[in-house]
């Protein structure tokens, strides 16, 4: 995702532009996806209004009930399940990308010399499992884990005593959103504020302004997009996430993911389950319409910084 | 004037370094748990034991889970890479109708949910009056993956000199024997980096292993999910992931270091040592996994 719209952006002209291929190459590839992507999309697009079953021999016919159900009836679980989910990717968007700042701001400006070295440290957990990260997570949290013996072993809780929000909660859930991207979002402001041209930053100090005025007038206006693109790194994965809260969520920390889940693992109505996943898709689609201009962070396309 | 006082450095140096204590604190406890003899990973330690490991491998199950999806990691690894660079020369082509839409269309994958993709492919098999199976997986695995390998392929492509290809053409080289001759060569660092990552997301795929793997043949990221129900199987589990973790950074690091090695032979330009900008562009493809 990080780099989605990199390919767009190349297009611009320059020394050894490569252009000999054949159009006719991207046909198999486009099937390809047109029949495993959008096909499945619009067969939970047919299932949610009921023009499809997967029970054999029930009635099809166009129904709007379960939209209607999901939309508008009153307490309805799954919207309340919706709501919440997107509470919890916006906190965790919103938190994840006021701590990744100072990263890239130490990467950009204290490092410089081993910034890229550094950057490496901090991406490289990411090369490995994050499905194993998060059973790990869940070995530290739970109520015989290293966490809790710490907090026992220092005496800051009982003896015998767990702190019980640790794991199976909305706080074990957070923490483990939050470790999941915070590298990947200091990616992002970390390119732009390479990108950013240091001699403003001479300007401002020249004509007087202090180093706190300069950074919140000069860097930190110049570092939004990529404030922005780390934010939406974070929100769209995040809002169709369910393997975080399978492992580390109790019963009321399950996100919307969680509830497609088990529509189609435990429960016979894949017509009602299709509506949710709907949803999530329509979702996620509006988030990139709003977004997706944001999501250029190509460090290449940056000029070369060496001497600032 | 430096963006920071001395002040400000210092506290920006250790809020850095206690980041990077954060996030390999995880992978820390898996490493020393896998070697901790105790069937519950919790401290204080009992001593130094390596049996989980041999347990771990004549665990059929975890063994048979392991294999499998390494083997769906290739299949959907080389399938992936095929119809990245198939799409990648379409995508160079002077003229393409339809650019904007095709080039949204392959990227799609990257921001669809996996769990949509999953229930979505669950009911086109059921639709389509097929079975679920591990082929299947595959098929789910290639679309998702095929995204990160038009990132890591197209690039590459376009920084070629298309005069090298004219000249083959020039000298009576068919389209093919051109591609074959010249452009394949040249892509071929970015086709390694192209499989390794594309084998590195599916490896790790749960959502889609999930619902269109027949049960009795789990995937290994589907094995570790019911094993963290049976307490019992813990210290297995541990053991066979930090070989899991050990091999993949290993192996993504090599990877990357050989392909900006192969590339700086290719090319012949002069480029830093260790090119992180490079790396880092990699990288970010595999945000989703």
């Amino acid at each position: 995702m990080a780099i989605s719209t990199k390919v767009t952006a190349q297009r611009s002209p320059g020394p050894g532009r490569f252009r000999p291929g054949r159009g006719s190459l991207a046909i198999p590839p486009l099937l390809f996806v047109l029949v495993l992507l959008l096909g499945p999309i619009i067969f939970i697009g047919l299932f949610s209004v009921g023009l499809r079953s997967n029970i054999p021999g029930a009635s099809v016919a166009f129904t709007s009930t379960n939209w209607h159900d999901f939309l508008f009836s009153a307490g309805n679980p799954f919207r309340k399940r919706f709501a919440y989910s997107m509470e919890v990717a916006l906190a965790v968007s919103i938190l994840t990308t006021i701590a990744a700042f100072p990263l890239a701001y130490f990467l950009s400006f204290v490092a410089r010399k081993h910034r890229y070295t550094y950057l490496l440290l901090l991406l490289a957990p990411f090369f490995t499992s994050f499905l194993l990260r998060v059973i790990a997570w869940q070995i530290m949290l739970n109520d015989n884990g290293v966490v809790n013996w710490l907090v026992q072993a220092i005496g800051l809780q009982p003896h015998g005593d767990p702190v019980k929000w640790l794991i199976y909660s909305n706080f074990s859930v957070g923490l483990v959103l939050f470790y999941s991207w915070v590298p990947f979002v200091a990616l992002p402001i970390f390119a732009v504020l390479e990108n950013m041209d240091h001699k403003l930053l001479e300007a401002a100090s020249d004509l007087g302004a202090s180093r706190l005025a300069t950074f919140l007038r000069v860097t930190l206006p110049l570092s939004l997009p990529g404030v922005i693109a780390g934010f939406v790194f974070v929100l769209i994965p995040t809002t169709g996430e369910f393997i975080t809260p399978l492992f580390v969520g109790g019963p009321n920390n399950q996100l919307f993911g969680n509830s497609i889940q088990s529509f189609f693992s435990d429960s016979p109505d894949w017509n009602y389950g299709s509506v949710l996943a709907v949803t999530l898709v329509a979702i996620v689609l509006l988030l990139m319409l709003v977004f997706g201009r944001y999501l250029n962070t190509d460090l290449r396309a940056a000029p070369s910084g060496g001497d600032k | 004037m430096r963006a920071t006082g001395r002040f400000g450095s210092a506290a920006l140096t250790l809020y850095f370094w206690a980041f990077v204590v954060f996030l390999i604190s995880p992978l820390v406890v898996l490493v020393v748990f896998s070697l901790n003899n105790s069937t519950t990973p919790s401290l204080p330690l009992s001593g130094f034991t390596t049996k989980w490991f041999h347990a771990a491998f004549t665990n059929g199950e975890l063994t048979g889970a392991l294999l499998r999806s390494a083997e769906i990691g290739v299949a959907a690894s080389v399938g992936a890479t095929l119809l990245g660079i198939m799409a990648s020369i379409g995508l160079t082509a002077k003229k393409l109708r339809l650019r904007s839409f095709t080039v949204a269309l392959l990227l799609l994958p990257l921001v669809i949910p996996y769990i949509s993709l999953a229930v979505g492919l669950l009911i086109l098999l059921q639709a389509l009056g097929i079975q679920t199976s591990l082929a299947a997986v595959v098929l789910g695995h290639v679309v998702i993956t095929l995204p990160f390998s038009i990132l890591v392929v197209l690039p590459r492509l376009r920084s070629l000199d298309p005069s090298m290809v004219e000249a083959a053409r020039d000298l009576g080289a068919s389209d093919l024997t051109a591609f074959r001759l010249i452009t394949l060569p040249l892509l071929g660092p970015s086709l390694i980096s192209s499989f390794l990552i594309c084998f590195v997301t599916s490896f790790d795929e749960f959502a889609i292993a999930n619902f269109l793997a027949p049960s009795g043949t789990p995937t290994y990221p589907v094995f570790l999910y019911s094993s963290s129900r049976t307490p019992a199987l813990l210290p297995e589990v541990i053991a066979v992931g930090t070989l899991v973790i050990a091999v993949s950074l290993v192996l993504v690091l090599l990877a990357e270091g050989g392909r900006q090695w192969a590339e700086r032979r290719i090319v012949g330009t002069s480029k830093p040592d260790f090119d992180g900008a490079e790396l880092s562009n990699d990288l970010a493809a595999l945000g989703r996994a």
